[in-house]
């Protein structure tokens, strides 16, 4: 698994560390980090498109506004995603996202936590041996 | 505990760390709690309490609550007030969950005729109530409609038949926060919001049916003042805030404060402590946003009362008028608001931030509905979906002392992740159930989640409240049908 869930970091919240070859792949493992504390990903179906694209002022802020957009789209649009496909361009600043996924399906769909923000407590990205890990620490 | 530096003890329920603590501190750092909870607080705490008293314009004491556990910069159950003038506000003092709070409504039911009818209940409320991951709210709103929503609190539910005439002057601050500009509020909080209207969430956000536990009816006087008149009486308990719209707005200012901070020259010492003048431009914008966000909260909260109106009302086959479904209170545990304070001698005007603490009024104070205004504010504390909650009230002390607050729950102590491994959902629904407690979960994962077993014992904290005077104990509430999101 590209990303684990830390036990005890944010006790009445959940934290994950994700890791990632390359930073677009860094991105996705969060992504996917993200909507597992929502729904088991087993149970969505790749059903819908949506392309993402965002800018923002550093890497760091980029991935925290990216984590976010999926978290508003979840409450605004009923949508959960299964499969992402991120670009990132040279400056780490703008961020291209394939995701697909479907409209949430209480009957269907094994729902788990209403994630409602992403906060900045130990929020960051460093550079490890293998490539590149995050920390990210969800509001419940 | 703190064990190498002198900590004051100042009574058997009140501890004090002195600003030579740490460099930066203007104020002492004020700690409610027995020795058992001061033994068990997470060391965290103190760094969190002590970090708080760093920040400009703070008055006497940063606070922390018999409740408290670490919490995004300040702690949680964590109690500022800062000076209007020359202090600051902070979006990591209120929380992300602006204005979560809890509302207590009564019924003249007695257990014995709620009983056979809980599971019916609790089946009808899950179903009017919308909660869990994703869920749409039961109306939608144009924008400009949203906005009026969010500036006029339960003022608005009162024109439009969604309160009875008796609710905006049982909830705090009347239902509505002055100065809410939905002008400050991005889009996307909007966009939130509105999908959320009447929602209830998840978490440990819940709908209770619960039963006045006759073996801890503290005082029977203070309890016919709220309405609670039986041994046995049924009432029901709402926790939840403002849902995706609040924390939207706390995560478009923290992000704001930061570009704010950088050009004043602030400098914190946890990022998620961003804080600014509160009589700067970003500060004011910020209140006018949290406020839209408080009223919503309010509304929210207005909403599910209305819908467990008519789930009682179709249940009993009878009006929810006739059954008696009136508020006792509604408390913000979640919230920062402008209040003037007198203090040896001395009168104030604060912006007090209260995150997982609640106002705790005494006797006597003009913003207690007149009914309770002789003896004190209704002051509702939630424990777990297990272990019950409490009605207290607040104290002249608690006025004295803490500027009019104290704690909010009892807290975690167990992560989820543990929690879940520990039991199974299906397994504590079954436990509960034997227990005389039906629960109806938009999740079984997250029902796991909130085992009673991960919480801290909510008695020592309403005990150690009561001890310290800033609350003193009404009635302990037991639960009997619970709807978690």
């Amino acid at each position: 698994m590209p990303f684990r869930f830390l036990d005890n970091v944010a006790i009445a919240d959940v934290a994950f560390e994700a890791r990632g070859r390359t930073l677009p792949a860094l991105f996705e493992s969060c992504a996917r980090a993200l909507t597992e504390v929502m729904v088991d990903r087993r149970s969505v179906r790749p059903r819908r498109v949506e392309r993402i694209t965002l800018t923002s002022d550093s890497t760091e802020n980029l991935l925290y506004d990216f984590l976010t957009d999926l978290i508003i789209r979840k409450d605004v649009e009923s949508i959960l995603f299964k499969e992402f496909l991120v670009s990132l361009d040279k400056s780490g600043r703008k961020l291209k996202c394939v995701a697909r996924g479907e409209l949430i399906d209480r009957e269907r769909h094994r729902l788990r936590n209403d994630v409602k923000a992403v906060t900045t407590h130990l929020f960051g990205i460093k550079r490890s041996g293998k490539g590149f890990s995050a920390t990210v620490v969800l509001d419940i | 505990m703190l064990s190498n530096f002198a900590m004051k003890q100042v009574s058997d329920v009140l501890w004090e760390i002195p600003p030579s603590y740490k460099p930066g501190m203007r104020v002492p750092a004020r700690i409610y709690a027995n020795r058992e909870l001061l033994q068990a607080m997470d060391r965290i705490v103190f760094e969190q309490v002590t970090n708080v008293a760093c920040l400009p314009g703070i008055i006497r004491y940063s606070y922390a609550m018999a409740d408290a556990h670490w919490g995004y910069g300040f702690p949680i159950g964590g109690v500022a007030a800062f000076d209007v003038e020359k202090g600051v506000i902070s979006p990591g003092g209120i929380g992300f969950d602006i204005n979560c709070g809890m509302r207590l409504l009564r019924t003249n039911l007695r257990l014995g005729e709620v009983k056979p009818k809980v599971r019916e209940l609790v089946d009808l409320l899950f179903q009017l109530v919308p909660a869990g991951v994703g869920v749409k709210g039961t109306q939608r709103f144009a924008e400009t409609q949203f906005e009026e929503i969010t500036k006029w609190g339960v003022k608005w539910c009162a024109e439009h038949d969604l309160a009875w005439e008796d609710d905006p002057s049982h909830v705090e601050e009347g239902g509505y926060i002055k100065g809410a500009e939905p002008s400050k509020v991005s889009g996307q909080a909007k966009s939130r919001g509105i999908s959320q209207f009447g929602t209830l969430g998840s978490g440990n956000h819940y709908l209770e049916i619960q039963v006045v536990d006759p073996a801890r009816h503290f005082d029977q006087v203070l309890a016919q003042h709220f309405g609670i008149v039986h041994e046995d009486q049924v009432v029901v308990m709402i926790h939840c805030g403002s849902r995706g719209f609040g924390h939207q707005i706390a995560t478009d200012y923290v992000r704001n404060f930061e570009g704010g901070m950088k050009r004043a020259g602030i400098q914190v010492r946890d990022r998620e402590l961003a804080s600014l003048p509160f009589n700067s431009r970003e500060g004011q914008d910020y209140y006018g946003a949290m406020a839209c966000a408080a009223n919503f909260a309010f509304v929210n909260r207005q909403v599910i009362v209305q819908k467990i109106r008519e789930a009682f009302g179709r249940v009993f086959h009878r009006d929810p008028e006739a059954l008696g479904m009136h508020l006792v209170y509604d408390v913000c545990h979640n919230i920062a608001k402008v209040e003037r304070h007198t203090y040896d001698g001395s009168t104030v005007e604060a912006i007090v931030h209260r995150k997982g603490a609640t106002r705790s009024f005494g006797p006597g104070h003009p913003d207690i509905p007149p009914p309770y205004r002789s003896v004190g504010q209704p002051v509702i504390i939630g424990g777990s979906m297990e272990t019950g909650s409490y009605l207290l009230v607040g104290t002249q002390r608690a006025m004295e002392e803490t500027f009019g607050s104290t704690a909010h729950g009892s807290g975690r102590t167990m992560s989820r992740t543990a929690a879940k491994k520990s039991i199974r959902g299906h397994d504590l629904q079954r436990k509960m159930q034997e227990k005389g407690i039906y629960v109806k979960a938009a999740t079984m994962d997250g029902l796991a989640e909130e085992a009673g077993m991960a919480y801290k014992d909510i008695s020592q904290v309403v005990e150690t409240m009561d001890r310290a005077g800033i609350s003193k104990k009404v009635v302990a509430l037991r639960p009997i049908g619970n709807v978690k999101g």
